[in-house]
């Protein structure tokens, strides 16, 4: 494999990754499948192309704004959607992500209507190659979202391991019953999941945007990252990392030495081996499957 | 808010296809009825379209009608899926008795469309988007008629020919797509028309619309080396894959179909390499009709650059030359008939008159103008000006 191929891997992979991190971060804490995901991923995306127009002088602000929008956005679709779901069956809530889903587009169509966006035209930003090694080059927002996916996933580690919510949070994933009579508040652990993960989310949005531009076609990245989260295991972090390291490896290997028309099918052929061999994923827990 | 916006919120909420008249849907009314990808895949390109045409109508509609009546313009969403195209053309051409039906949406979802037209004997517009088979001469369908700009029969041979004009040394090309059924057919033909010219193949990737990035089949294209591309698929396959190969460092010279982003994405890319041919003219020209245009989409808010409109405009013109034929009262023969004797000044939008027979429901020239940017002129300029090519029979 030539360098360039491998750096395509990388790419490929953070986004996954990227994407897939939201996926985890939802089902891990209140065992809800969020298909809504590449839709909120959407609208981060566009929350950057309308910033972008309000401040194209200042790319940084418009970036932490439309992040915080992002990290808000998530809050508010717990706490005015999906907090009435608590207690309720997990299919219920899996089908109100849905419902949010397509209401997501066609908000996004009645703000946005269906034209393309280039958030970084409007900063006069041209997205320049970075050259990694002789003849291996990646576009400088690529570049920016395989480093930023290295700070998410180091800093969810160290927020889930090491800090109060953090912890929370996972005793809240663990036993729900048990952290709120430890008096956990359930409702706040919930919210902030759902806030970090429209957050990342809306990180890959805005940086495939800023290298490719947004359209509505942008949510269905979301439905591609989906099998890499499974295939690491729906309650992992790490997991969820290298299932997008093997799903970016299988799709990138399908494009360069069979067909690119299976790029398509190749992340869901991955998904259906490991979990013939591992129902769980690679790095899923064994116990919390056979709960569901 | 804007109605059409409205309408495609209301569908995506439903996930059903929903209509919305212009008027009171009344028998003294000109009933006509819309399928097209509102939302879904292919609405970047379609929705403008339609949403331009409403526009059209509702001014004609405003200034007392055709012939003293109104148009109804009753628009249903296709989402570009054939299941729900079928249930449009149901609807319309069962359920609403409409006189006339535009389609703009996916070749993939024509086939109900038609079969519905042909049952009824409803004459069916297909406006912006790819012009079937059976529109064109010597013997087309009675009720099938095509006022789009571009058509792959016509487009591909152009394009290579031009490529083979311009190389200046022997052409290897790299031929891109999208795994849909016209994208398909007319890389297909291109790469026949190349190999007749002399030029070598090096690569032919057909790119899904869900690729999250470009790079890899860009990586792949690269490495057959070729010294030109030629990409003929929707928009954002083309401008994506060019953008990607840049970002690798290829150098050689690129040439799509422009599609109605052409002009607004020129100036982005701002790349001297980057080539489009396309059958409308750009706004840069200014033509007293283009500003009219300009006028019409403040005044009726069109959501998109105004540069889109082109398509919209060209069939709200034809329509209202066909109406103002049929008289009233008008059936569905009338228009037909109306239709198969259309002869439409296209005021320089296009490189001349969009002229229906009964032998020809396509056009009997089509013609194309190729552009690129330039980097010295920091603007748009004209590569070829307007090509005239006979539509044979």
């Amino acid at each position: 494999m030539s360098l360039q191929l491998l750096a395509n891997v990388i790419v490929l992979a953070a986004i996954y990754a990227l994407v897939g991190s939201g996926y985890v971060l939802i089902y891990r804490v209140s065992r809800v499948l969020n298909l809504a995901h590449g839709e909120l991923m959407m609208v981060g995306a566009y929350l950057l192309v309308a910033l972008a127009g309000l401040f194209p002088l200042n790319p940084p602000l418009a970036l932490a704004l439309a992040a915080t929008c992002g990290l808000l956005m998530g809050i508010a679709v717990y706490a005015v959607l999906m907090r009435w779901m608590t207690g309720e069956a997990v299919l219920a809530a899996v089908l109100i992500t849905i419902a949010l889903g397509i209401l997501l587009r066609g908000l996004t169509i009645l703000i946005w209507t269906t034209q393309q966006f280039y958030p970084g035209a409007s900063f006069g930003w041209r997205n320049p190659p970075v050259h990694l090694a002789r003849g291996v080059q990646i576009s400088s927002a690529s570049a920016a979202l395989v480093c930023l996916t290295a700070v998410v996933y180091l800093g969810l580690l160290v927020f889930l391991r090491f800090t109060r919510w953090g912890v929370r949070m996972r005793a809240a994933g663990q036993n729900p019953l048990l952290a709120e009579q430890r008096g956990i508040r359930l409702h706040g652990v919930y919210a902030l999941a759902w806030g970090l993960s429209t957050f990342t989310a809306a990180l890959a949005g805005m940086l495939l945007s800023l290298d490719a531009g947004v359209d509505l076609n942008m949510a269905t990245i979301g439905l591609k990252a989906f099998p890499a989260a499974l295939v690491g295991g729906l309650d992992s972090l790490p997991g969820a990392a290298l299932g997008a390291l093997i799903v970016a490896a299988a799709e990138i290997a399908a494009i360069q030495y069979v067909d690119p028309l299976l790029s398509d099918v190749v992340p869901f052929i991955v998904l259906l081996v490991i979990l013939a061999i591992r129902p769980w994923g690679l790095f899923g827990s064994r116990e919390q499957l056979d709960r569901v | 808010m804007r109605s059409t916006a409205a309408l495609t919120f209301a569908a995506a909420l439903s996930a059903a296809s929903l209509g919305f008249s212009a008027g009171t849907h009344a028998q003294d009314a000109y009933v006509i009825g819309v399928t097209a990808a509102m939302t879904g895949p292919a609405a970047g390109t379609q929705a403008p379209v339609i949403e331009m045409l409403r526009i059209y109508v509702d001014r004609l509609n405003v200034k007392g009608g055709i012939n003293g009546h109104r148009i109804n313009l009753l628009v249903e969403d296709d989402q570009a899926e054939p299941s729900k195209a079928a249930a449009n053309a149901t609807k319309l051409f069962r359920q609403e008795n409409v006189m006339l039906v535009i389609d703009s949406s996916l070749s993939s979802t024509y086939g109900p469309v038609i079969a519905e037209a042909r049952r009824a004997k409803v004459p069916l517009l297909f406006a912006g988007a790819i012009c079937p088979k059976e529109s064109h001469p010597p013997k087309p369908d009675p009720v099938l008629f095509c006022s789009t700009g571009f058509d792959f029969g016509y487009d591909i041979p152009v394009a290579i020919d031009a490529i083979k004009d311009a190389a200046k040394e022997p052409v290897k090309i790299a031929m891109i797509g999208m795994p849909i059924p016209i994208s398909r057919i007319g890389i297909e033909m291109a790469q026949k028309q190349a190999e007749k010219l002399g030029m070598t193949t090096v690569d032919t990737e057909f790119i899904p619309p869900t690729a999250a990035d470009y790079t890899p089949f860009a990586t792949k294209i690269k490495e057959g080396e070729p010294n030109w591309g030629f990409a003929y698929s929707p928009w954002q396959t083309e401008v994506r894959t060019f953008e990607a190969l840049r970002r690798l460092g290829w150098g050689g010279t690129y040439l799509c179909y422009g599609h109605i982003q052409a002009e607004e994405e020129l100036k982005r890319i701002a790349d001297g390499g980057f080539n489009v041919f396309s059958a409308n003219a750009l706004f840069q020209d200014n033509l007293p009709v283009q500003q009219e245009m300009r006028q019409a989409a403040a005044d009726g808010k069109y959501s998109y650059p105004v540069s889109y409109a082109d398509e919209g405009w060209i069939t709200g013109r034809a329509i209202e030359q066909i109406l103002t034929k049929t008289g009233w009262p008008a059936d569905a023969d009338k228009i037909a008939e109306a239709m198969s004797h259309l002869d439409l000044d296209t005021q320089g939008l296009r490189g001349g008159p969009l002229v229906w027979t009964a032998e020809n429901h396509f056009r009997t020239k089509q013609y194309y103008r190729f552009y690129r940017y330039d980097p010295e002129q920091k603007s748009i300029v004209r590569v070829r000006d307007w090509l005239a090519v006979d539509v044979v029979n």
